[in-house]
């Protein structure tokens, strides 16, 4: 998942003699296809809406017997070339502005009746187009016979049986050989529409007759052995995954599953090995510098680079599992479920079940996640949810909370979760509050979503996943956080008059006398200490660096094994490093948490809510509430263990007052609109 | 979970799934809310006033004249398969399709 990716349609192709488009309906396996034709890994999923922007790649020389370059395109799945959502018009724009060499038509053989339909106006483009007959090892399992001879012939193009999850014999190589030979030649469209007219009731009457086209062919190629409307165990196994009762209770387990095997069985495990190999490379280092090198370069590499780094990459192992584990719940198709099981709560805060598809994959990371709502037909609902996916704790989330859990909480497993679970809290309060504040809180919105196959994920997949990522953070650890840290460290290390400071006079650096102010507001949250600011402002360009500056200023290592922290501390006391009570930190962690995201996020928000009003809107509520939050936490918190309230309670309570107050004042003037929207329609 | 399908169920195992309790099955139901589960029937019309999201609908195969099935109702959700696909749409889509 590269984060500087366009979000607007790039149609800046290189100068290749062949374009291939990949085109068809949504989760008929075009990614998969691409993937085995290129050999990248794009991202792959088993429901409808994956892909949300185009891809390019080049054809592997193994598959292609052409010497030219051939570049496929694989392009967001669309039910027609009338768009009904905006990914769905990537797809149609493309062809018909780009007019690629070659259309690629994946039809799903499992569902041929629905797919022929996009593959009939596909043959109108005057653009070759050749049918890849996708998922035939399933159609075959179904006892569904297709005479693929016939079809060809009906069609007027080439039909190759393709499976693409398969690695070898799987009519990849037939498919471009057929490209090849297709390539400039002009196929007779079988049905011509009247698309011409603009008037309704001719497109609908040419539509049904398109309709009814694909169904006479579909009569004489395809003999089905299960009729579509029994009863099947998929139906069966929904029952009870999407069951009323059940399934909040299945997707809550499946959910801590996930973190509990990433975060507090199997992460740590992995990550103490890890920790062990990086504190080696430092005592190496440390031993190969001796006494020759400056204090200054030296504490810059030992403590800046690799202690910095090195708390960072600790945490990859957590990070990793948790990839790979979200691989295989994308890949099973229990994602769609999770759509129908939320639908009915969304409802009630004026979202649908598709917005916690976003939030879902949020937990990996909030920019795909926040791209995912692009599947979102409803303005509100999608601008909403882009607002709201990042309070989602994410994968470069989880160093924090883990350093935090670890330090403060005896590695109590409740702390991860408690995140979660406040995340999904705020999520729900938070759209409550938007559906108010835009005075649509009678606004009614429908609900459609396809049910995929269930399928055994791939661990394959799953693997491959799960490293793209791994390679992701450790190039992220390599260059962002590396730089933030040694900024960070020569920060502090030397004052505005560039002298380096002397022992006992940090407050005297650069990095203090930027963050106090700062730490001067957050006094009234319990953390007042400019260290803990300065990790706070790093955390906006990327979350891990929360961990890694903090290693830097309190010159910590190793967070993983806290009995070295207890020996710098010089006792068990952990917490007295960062001068902070237990409700302190926790107040911190969920700073942190429920603040905006990081910068790259908040460019995907931007992406998606395509409206500067609402985006700064979206900043403020996410600042607002990790404030709000911290503030509480503290205070109540305090109270509760001291008996007294926290420092400056009243210099939080203001701004907390106003902030509820200015919100509520907010939902009333919402309300009254949605009154006046009631009383128009009436 | 690959699953195969398996007999087809018979009549008198067919639950009545429906939480709604003001309304009871009939031979003739008048949308899909009030269809017996896994029986065919024909689409008379589509009640919305969405336009968009009638055409959306009409790609997918669900339009006046075609064949529609209710699977099961979940979650409020219902399940139909219409072009030997399964969707789940919300009670208030699944209210619009007369039958």
């Amino acid at each position: 998942m590269s984060i500087k990716r366009s979000m607007s349609p790039r149609w800046a192709m290189k100068e290749s003699r062949m374009n291939i488009a990949l085109t068809g309906n949504p989760n008929s396996g075009k990614t998969t296809l691409f993937n085995a034709l290129t050999g990248k890994n794009e991202h792959v999923g088993n429901w409808a809406g994956v892909t949300i922007d185009q891809k390019e790649g080049k054809v592997k020389k193994s598959i292609s017997k052409s010497t030219d370059e051939l570049t496929v395109i694989d392009l967001p799945g669309a039910y027609s070339m009338s768009p009904f959502t905006s990914e769905e018009s990537i797809t149609s724009d493309f062809v018909l502005q780009k007019k690629p060499d070659v259309i690629i038509n994946i039809v799903d053989s499992t569902n041929l009746s629905r797919s022929l339909f996009f593959t009939s106006q596909l043959l109108e483009l005057k653009i070759p187009v050749v049918i890849a007959l996708n998922k035939s090892d399933l159609s075959k399992k179904k006892g569904t016979v297709i005479d693929v001879p016939l079809l060809s012939r009906l069609l007027s193009s080439p039909v190759i049986e393709t499976t693409s999850t398969k690695a070898n014999d799987n009519g990849l190589e037939e498919l471009v050989s057929n490209a090849l030979t297709v390539l400039g030649s002009t196929q007779a469209a079988p049905f011509k529409g009247m698309s011409e007219s603009n008037n309704r009731q001719s497109v609908e009457a040419d539509n049904k007759a398109r309709y009814n086209f694909v169904k006479e062919i579909i009569k004489k190629v395809e003999i089905r052995n299960t009729k579509s409307h029994t009863q099947t165990n998929q139906d069966r196994v929904d029952r009870i995954i999407a069951n009323k009762w059940l399934g909040i209770p299945i997707f809550a387990a499946v959910m801590w599953g996930v973190f509990s095997i990433s975060q507090t069985l199997l992460g740590p495990l992995l990550a103490d090995i890890l920790v062990g190999w990086i504190d080696g490379l430092y005592g190496l280092i440390e031993g190969l510098m001796g006494n020759e090198v400056s204090p200054f370069l030296k504490s810059l590499f030992l403590d800046g680079i690799i202690g910095g780094v090195g708390a960072v990459l600790g945490f990859l192992p957590l990070i990793m599992i948790l990839f790979f584990l979200l691989a295989l719940l994308e890949d099973c198709g229990y994602m769609a479920r999770v759509a129908v099981v939320m639908d009915r709560f969304f409802k009630h805060v004026g979202l649908s079940g598709k917005s916690i598809i976003p939030m879902v994959i949020g937990t990996g990371c909030a920019i795909p996640g926040i791209m995912a709502t692009r599947t979102i037909k409803n303005e509100r609902q999608r601008r909403t949810t882009a607002m709201l996916t990042p309070f989602m704790p994410c994968g470069a989330k989880l160093p924090v909370i883990a350093l935090f859990a670890g330090v403060f909480f005896n590695d109590a497993a409740w702390v991860g979760t408690t995140m979660y679970f406040m995340g999904i809290g705020i999520i729900i309060l938070g759209a409550m509050i938007i559906v108010r504040i835009t005075g649509e809180k009678n606004a009614r919105s429908y609900f459609i979503m396809e049910l995929p196959e269930y399928r055994v994920p791939s661990l394959k997949r799953a693997t491959v996943s799960m490293f793209a990522r791994a390679k992701a953070f450790i190039i992220k650890a390599g260059t962002i956080i590396l730089l933030c840290n040694a900024v960070v460290q020569i920060m502090q290390t030397f004052n505005w008059q560039f002298q380096m400071i002397p022992e006992g006079a940090a407050s005297t650096s650069i990095l203090a006398s930027i963050s106090s102010p700062f730490a001067f507001l957050l006094i009234p949250l319990g953390f007042g200490a400019w260290q803990l600011a300065a990790a706070a402002i790093t955390g906006f360009i990327a979350k891990e660096n929360v961990v890694g500056t903090l290693a830097v200023v309190y010159s910590i290592t190793n967070f993983i094994d806290t009995e070295e922290l207890a020996l710098i501390s010089g006792s068990a006391d952990i917490a007295g490093i960062m001068g902070l009570t237990s409700v302190a930190a926790l107040s911190y962690l969920l700073f942190n948490l429920f603040t905006p995201p990081c910068f790259a996020a908040i460019g995907a928000m931007n992406a998606e809510m395509e409206d500067n009003k609402w985006l700064w809107s979206g900043i403020g509520f996410q600042f607002g509430m990790g404030y709000v939050v911290a503030f509480l936490t503290y205070q109540i918190g305090t109270l509760l263990t001291t008996g007294s309230f926290g420092l400056g309670f009243i210099y939080g309570l203001i701004p907390t007052v106003l902030l509820i107050g200015y919100l509520i004042f907010l939902m009333r003037r919402g309300d009254q609109k949605a009154e006046l929207k009631l009383k128009k329609s009436a | 979970m690959m699953l195969c399908t398996t007999a087809n169920i018979t009549e008198s195992r067919e639950v009545n799934l429906n939480f709604d309790k003001n309304k009871t099955l009939t031979d003739s139901p008048s949308n899909l809310t009030e269809a017996k589960i896994s029986k065919e029937y024909i689409i008379k019309d589509i009640i919305a006033d969405d336009q968009d999201l009638k055409d959306f609908l009409f790609t997918l195969g669900c339009y006046k004249g075609e064949t529609i099935a209710l699977i099961s109702i979940l979650a409020e959700n219902y399940v139909i398969t219409v072009k030997d696909a399964r969707y789940s749409i919300d009670s208030d889509l699944a209210r619009a399709i007369r039958l």
